[in-house]
């Protein structure tokens, strides 16, 4: 059910990030990571930017602290006017790599940076690809 | 080859609008005439081009041909945001400096308002790839999100508070007053600051810039040509620039600060002047949390201490230096950061009339916000 409900904003998918989605798309969150020395890709890269060893996408535990947030008030975004006031929170994941996602079921009060959160894949109407949602980790503070 | 020295001698703008119902190409072109008649020059002696845009507006050929330049030693139509008002400066300079060219326009014209607005969501003006495609289906697609994450970092850090950001704001609607050909004129208060209504937590309305219509542009030449020209020619004593992490909006490092941690390294070292030196600073002001980061990370005040020198009347006429005489972005108008130049070259010739800082001898002008960005110091040859 969509209604008249415009799409989110699309993805640039390219060969670079497609592991990324094929992940998504089997319900799975899984980040680039240099399979020489290990490091986390926050940009997935056909090669490591430090060792210039080759990459691939590793699943995350789904765990991570809000680094910052914000209150979106004005309903710029077509697709999610109709949510507003609603929270978009910058996540550091456990893995290193931070990543903006919709803090589900939040409007603003009570939300604070250093909150864990517990990310997951929401398929927003319109939208071809799941995005990463959060929600705060009731079990974490 | 020689290498020359370059100065300003020329500036030239249309009226600031919400609505121009012109193209970018007649604005572009009004403002190019404008800037070359100021200086004294004509258009067959461009030949050279330079502006920026993020696909909304005019090409430099195209403007330059507008005008009667068709045959151009340079041309360049950079794509990007504001942190390139300062790059195209720097370019321009460069062009002179090493005998590219020996005119060079530089322009920035747009339908701010009227056509593709940045603040607008819908049709998100910066491409969604690279990190921003994990931001995308979040509709985390626009500068007030972006700016206002990082504003929120800087209040968990250093418990920067409502009343520091508004102080920005306060300030530069206070100078726009007397400027006519600013957007936004009638002053705010404190509580008008507190009590208007959010756009995107922390930022509320008087915290973000004014989408505007119109054009700027200014005219490069050698500094030798400069001083047979009509107007006190107006130098460059300093540049920085600083291209971060890939230009990433949620992977900069620490969100307290901004690309400007980075550049003021390379403007300061690049010149013999410091903060003090400066009298008129023309911050990049597309969000007040903007002013925050970068004021301080160039070294004008300790982190965290934006606000407090807001407050203390330290940023305005009478005080250390004054922040954006014409009332920035946040009230005179969004012309992408162009609209910093055109005032910085005014105040350093003494032209500013009614809002002129008296003595003014150095202007900074920053451009940029995040990741990227860049800085300058102008002095008059005097």
């Amino acid at each position: 059910m969509t209604g008249d409900r415009p799409a989110p904003p699309a993805p640039l998918i390219d060969a670079d990030s497609a592991g990324f989605w094929e992940a998504t798309r089997e319900g799975r969150i899984a980040l680039c990571r240099c399979d020489g020395c290990g490091t986390w890709l926050a940009r997935p890269l056909e090669r490591c930017s430090r060792c210039a060893a080759p990459t691939s996408f590793a699943p995350v535990a789904g765990t991570g602290t809000i680094y910052s947030y914000i209150v979106v008030h004005h309903p710029a975004v077509p697709a999610f006017a109709h949510l507003v006031p609603y929270v978009i929170a910058l996540v550091e994941f456990d893995e290193g790599p931070r990543l903006p996602g919709i803090l589900l079921g939040e409007r603003g009060p009570g939300v604070a940076v250093g909150q864990r959160v517990r990310a997951e894949l929401t398929t927003f109407p319109g939208a071809d690809e799941r995005a990463v949602t959060f929600r705060r980790d009731a079990s974490g503070g | 080859m020689a290498v020359r020295e370059a100065a300003v001698v020329g500036i030239g703008r249309t009226a600031f609008s919400k609505s121009s119902g012109r193209t970018p190409l007649a604005m572009a072109a009004e403002a190019a005439r404008a800037a070359l008649d100021d200086a004294g020059l004509r258009p067959s002696d461009v030949d050279g081009i330079i502006d920026f845009n993020t696909n909304d507006s005019a090409s430099g050929p195209d403007v330059a041909r507008a005008i009667g330049a068709v045959d151009l030693g340079l041309a360049m139509d950079v794509q990007g945001g504001g942190n390139l008002a300062v790059t195209v400066v720097g370019q321009a300079f460069a062009a002179v400096q090493t005998g590219t060219c020996d005119v060079v326009v530089v322009f920035r014209s747009l339908n701010g308002r009227s056509g593709n607005r940045y603040g607008r969501g819908d049709r998100p003006a910066l491409a969604m790839r690279g990190d921003m495609q994990f931001a995308a289906l979040n509709g985390y697609v626009i500068p007030p999100m972006w700016i206002a994450m990082f504003a929120q970092r800087h209040k968990h850090v250093y418990g920067t508070t409502d009343e520091d950001f508004g102080q920005i704001a306060i300030t530069m609607r206070k100078h726009a007053a007397a400027n006519p050909h600013a957007m936004q004129r009638q002053p705010i208060d404190m509580d008008d600051y507190l009590s208007a209504r959010w756009i995107c937590e922390p930022f509320r309305l008087y915290d973000c810039c004014l989408e505007t219509d119109g054009a700027v542009a200014l005219v490069v030449t050698t500094l030798d040509r400069a001083r047979d020209l009509r107007h006190t020619p107006i130098r460059m004593a300093g540049f920085g620039e600083a291209h971060t992490n890939g230009g990433s909006w949620t992977n900069f490092p620490d969100l307290s600060e901004m690309y400007s941690a980075y550049a003021a390294r390379r403007l300061w070292n690049s010149t013999g002047l410091r903060p003090a030196d400066i009298d008129i600073a023309c911050m990049y002001d597309c969000f007040t949390g903007t002013v925050m980061a970068t004021f301080a990370d160039f070294g004008f005040c300790p982190k965290g201490e934006t606000g407090a020198f807001f407050a203390e009347g330290r940023a305005t006429y009478g005080g250390d230096v004054v922040v954006n005489p014409h009332g920035g972005l946040l009230s005179e108008g969004y012309l992408h950061g162009l609209n910093h130049h055109f005032e910085a070259v005014r105040q350093l010739r003494g032209h500013a009339g009614d809002r002129q800082v008296p003595g003014a001898a150095r202007a900074l002008v920053t451009a940029g916000a995040g990741p990227a960005g860049g800085a300058l110091i102008y002095q008059a040859d005097r």
